[in-house]
């Protein structure tokens, strides 16, 4: 039957690279502290902090770091949303300490923490 | 807020081409030859971002305050919901609608070059893309917002949203009081760009304004 | 880091954080070629030609100075023809005639 058929297809199903997020929202995750030359959509203020995933973007997107190099093909991941606490990005921060930062972060600049 | 510059007449006798003018010209001038591009494209892009204003987003914002389906969807899929209204987006980008509460305050940046959610907004302020807001939106939200004029208490939760790459916000404010009565353009007549970037909230027009 | 390692590292457009003064709430509506430069922009990426990342870090590798000093769609222009002309689709020396000859033009009022 159809049915039986699709479930059985469905149960089968392989993803490819990169079609599954590596994050789900809730988890915590590191900013890389990588340091790029000449192209970096990541900014210096981001690096090496720590953070939780608010979503995940859909769809997956290029790689905007190669796509300014004209390279637009082949690198499609996904962006997270991810969500900082205000004093953890800035020492005396001048405001609540319940005051967040949101950006959204290419999956290849972020780790797992665990 | 624009100056008006008293000693620049707007006549026909304006002052010649400037450098970086006639560079705009001879490029597009020569890719229009190599025929990469129609000189026609270039005039109905014009006319697109003509027709981009505040408005356009404000009426999403009366819409979202008076149709709670909408304003789900909106929330959900902020270019969706757009694009049911008739706002196309002429680019890849999407819309992420920040909806702000009691609670929660909402203010948009883009710290690295001037993402802005044009397709429902037009183009930014100048301010929006010059350093100081750039800079310290993201340091000190709570200074920038004083500087509009907009005070929060700390017990509300002032979260800044930083544009880097493909997706735009939109600052859903809060409705204010007092415009239970009104109508949806009423109500989309109150909504600033301003407000919609997140620097200040919808206030109601102050006694003697004009309607 | 030394200086010049965060000259090397830190994009000239990478500010968020950074101190600044006050701010001013200028705007002014578009000079006519500066929409036209923002509708090539548009157009650019429409066809791929020049997409807005590659736009983005053209204006960053103008460097410091010249992202200080230039206006912000003098900046694009710049930009898009420093990247026509790395990827092949145009020559300086077209330009350059091109500028001279609109100069021509615009002196003998053969265009507006």
């Amino acid at each position: 039957m159809i049915n039986g058929g699709t479930a059985q297809a469905l149960a089968h199903i392989v993803l490819a690279t990169g079609e599954t997020p590596l994050f789900q929202p809730g988890e915590r995750v590191r900013v890389d502290d990588r340091v790029p030359i000449g192209h970096y959509r990541v900014p210096m203020y981001l690096r090496g902090k720590i953070g939780t995933v608010e979503a995940v973007i859909q769809p997956r997107g290029l790689d905007n770091e190669e796509e300014g190099f004209g390279r637009n093909a082949g690198n499609k991941r996904h962006y997270y949303r991810v969500v900082l606490p205000m004093p953890d990005l800035w020492p005396d921060y001048p405001g609540s300490p319940n005051d967040t930062l949101h950006i959204e972060v290419f999956e290849t600049w972020l780790e797992r923490i665990a | 807020m624009h100056d008006h510059d008293d000693h620049a007449p707007e006549t026909a006798a304006a002052e010649p081409p400037g450098f970086y003018e006639v560079l705009e010209t001879a490029v597009r001038e020569l890719l229009v030859e190599q025929g990469l591009f129609e000189a026609a494209e270039i005039h109905r892009q014009i006319d697109v971002l003509d027709s981009r204003t505040p408005a356009l987003g404000a009426m999403v914002i009366a819409r979202a305050w008076t149709d709670a389906a909408f304003r789900a969807r909106l929330l959900a899929d902020g270019r969706s919901a757009c694009e049911e209204l008739g706002i196309s987006f002429y680019d890849d980008t999407g819309l992420i609608v920040l909806e702000n509460t009691a609670r929660v305050h909402n203010l948009i940046v883009c710290t690295l070059c001037s993402c802005y959610p044009r397709p429902v907004l037009g183009l930014p302020p100048d301010w929006y893309k010059l350093k100081p807001y750039r800079a310290r939106a993201v340091s000190e939200p709570r200074k920038v917002l004083a500087e509009f004029g907009t005070v929060l208490p700390d017990d509300v939760e002032i979260r800044v949203s930083d544009s880097t790459a493909v997706v735009r916000y939109l600052v859903l404010p809060l409705r204010p009081a007092g415009t239970e009565n009104f109508t949806e353009a009423q109500l989309a007549a109150l909504v600033t760009r301003d407000a919609m970037i997140g620097v200040v909230p919808v206030r109601l027009p102050e006694p003697g304004d004009l309607p | 880091m030394t200086s010049t390692e965060t000259l090397a590292t830190r994009l000239p457009n990478d500010i968020g954080g950074v101190a600044a003064e006050a701010i001013s709430q200028i705007d002014h509506p578009l000079l006519p070629w500066e929409k036209r430069c923002h509708a090539l922009a548009d157009v650019l990426d429409f066809h791929k030609i020049i997409n807005t990342e590659e736009k983005r870090r053209g204006v960053e590798a103008l460097g410091a100075e010249m992202v200080a000093k230039l206006t912000y769609y003098e900046r694009w222009i710049v930009a898009f023809a420093n990247i026509l002309f790395q990827k092949c689709i145009l020559a300086p020396s077209d330009v350059a005639q091109r500028i001279r000859t609109i100069e021509h033009e615009l002196r003998a009022g053969l265009r507006s």
